[in-house]
C-alpha cells in the first residue's frame, strides 16, 4: 500500500455518508430498529431489524429494498405507502406494522 | 376456539418426545430447522422436543442485528457463544441448568384459521397447564410472553415452513441476571413502554418461585402434555442427526448467517 492509496481510500471514507440509527418499541409490539445512510438526499443501505415477527422471513429484505432509494424527505406516508406495495398479500407481520417502520425510519433521520 | 374445517386436534397426531442428552447451540439450531423440515415433509410426526443445553449461549432472533443486540467482548470473556436462530423475536440468555426450553414441530393445520396471537398462547396451554399444576399462577402475555405476578417466565417465537409450524420457548429456570445484562445490549427504547426502569427486574424465575428442580418442572410439563395429546418416546435419527451436521457446516455455522444482520 503506498501512502497515495490510504490518502484515497480515507477521502473515499470521509465522503461516505455517517449510519444513523433509529429504534422504535411499537406499542403493544415488539422493537424495530433500523440502520441506514443517507446519499444525494435518498435512503442508502437500510437495514431493518428487531425481536419482531415475520413470514416469510424473506420479507425482511423486501422492505429494505422497498425503503432503499427513497428520498429521504418524503413523509410518512410515502414510506408507508412504498412498504405496503412491495409486501404480497401473504406476508404476515406480528409485533411489527407498516406505520412502525415508517416512524422509525423518520426516527433515524431526525 | 372451533370452526375452522383444515383445523386438526392434538388428538389427531401420533406425538413422539425427544429429550436427549445435552447439545452444543449450534446442534440445536440446525436440529430445530432439520425436525421442522422433516414434520413438513411427513417423515416425521409431529414431536415435542425438550433442549438440554451443554454450553452458555446467546440465541438472537433470525431479525436481529448481531451488533446492537450483544456485546461481543463480554460474550467472549464468558465463553459465550453466539447463535442465530430461524424464528423471530428477542435474545435469549442461556447457561445449562438455568433454562427450559423446548420446541413443539406440528402441522400447521393445529393451528389453521387462527391468528399469531391466537396460535403462540394455543401452542403454550399445556405449559400453562403443568405449572398451575405445579402452584405456580402463570398465564399468557401477548404477543409472545409467559408471566406471572413476579415476572416474566419465559418467552416463544414460531416459525413456519413448508406447511409446518415450529414453536419454541425458552424459560427461565434460575438467571445470572448481572451477567445477562453485560451480554445482552438491552436499551432504554425496548422498555419504554413496559413502565419498568430495569430489564432485570421483569424476569422472576422458575426456581425462585417453585423451589423445585428444574428436571422435576420438565417432568411435570412432560406428563401433562402426555395426558393431553399423548406422547411416545422418540429420538433424532441417524439421517436428521447427519442433516443437521451438514447445516451447521453450511449454514449455522458460517458468519454470513450469524452476522445475517450485522
Amino acid at each position: 500500500m503506498s501512502i497515495l492509496v490510504s490518502s484515497d481510500s480515507s477521502q473515499v471514507q470521509s465522503q461516505a455518508a455517517a449510519w444513523r440509527h433509529g429504534e422504535y418499541k411499537i406499542p403493544g409490539g415488539k422493537l424495530v430498529v433500523v440502520d441506514l445512510r443517507v446519499a444525494q438526499g435518498r435512503l442508502a443501505d437500510v437495514q431493518l431489524s428487531g425481536d419482531f415477527f415475520l413470514e416469510p422471513p424473506e420479507a425482511l429484505d423486501v422492505i429494505n429494498a422497498a425503503l432503499t432509494g427513497l428520498p429521504c424527505d418524503v413523509g410518512a406516508a410515502a414510506l408507508e405507502a412504498a412498504v405496503r406495495a412491495a409486501l404480497g398479500p401473504d406476508v404476515e407481520m406480528y409485533g411489527i406494522t407498516v406505520e412502525g417502520v415508517a416512524v422509525v425510519v423518520q426516527r433515524a433521520l431526525a | 376456539m372451533s370452526g375452522d374445517p383444515k383445523r386438526s386436534d392434538w388428538a389427531d397426531h401420533d406425538w413422539q418426545l425427544i429429550h436427549d442428552a445435552p447439545q452444543m447451540p449450534l446442534q440445536h439450531m440446525a436440529l430445530d430447522q432439520v425436525l421442522l423440515e422433516e414434520v413438513a415433509a411427513g417423515r416425521r410426526a409431529p414431536t415435542l422436543r425438550i433442549w438440554e443445553w451443554a454450553a452458555p449461549a446467546v440465541v438472537i432472533g433470525i431479525f436481529q442485528s448481531l451488533k446492537n443486540e450483544v456485546d461481543a467482548e463480554a460474550a467472549n470473556r464468558y465463553g459465550i457463544q453466539v447463535v442465530r436462530r430461524i424464528s423471530g423475536g428477542g435474545a435469549m440468555f442461556i447457561e445449562p441448568g438455568n433454562t427450559i426450553t423446548y420446541s413443539i414441530y406440528a402441522p400447521e393445520s393445529l393451528v389453521a384459521g387462527m391468528s399469531f396471537r391466537e396460535a403462540y398462547a394455543y401452542m403454550d396451554a399445556f405449559v400453562l397447564q403443568a405449572l398451575g399444576e405445579l402452584g405456580i399462577k402463570a398465564w399468557y402475555q401477548p404477543l409472545n410472553d409467559i408471566t406471572s405476578e413476579g415476572g416474566k417466565i419465559g418467552g416463544a417465537a414460531q416459525a413456519r415452513r413448508g406447511g409446518a409450524v415450529l414453536h419454541h420457548v425458552t424459560m427461565a429456570y434460575d438467571i445470572d441476571a448481572a451477567k445477562m445484562l453485560q451480554v445482552l445490549r438491552i436499551g432504554r427504547e425496548k422498555l419504554s413502554d413496559k413502565g419498568i426502569e430495569s430489564a432485570a427486574k421483569r424476569v422472576d424465575p422458575l426456581h425462585g418461585q417453585t423451589g423445585l428442580p428444574r428436571e422435576t418442572i420438565i417432568g411435570r410439563m412432560v406428563d401433562t402434555f402426555r395426558r393431553r395429546n399423548g406422547l411416545s418416546p422418540s429420538a433424532v435419527s441417524p439421517a436428521e442427526l447427519a442433516a443437521a451436521e451438514r447445516l451447521i457446516r453450511e449454514k449455522f455455522g458460517t458468519e454470513a448467517w450469524r452476522a445475517k444482520v450485522p
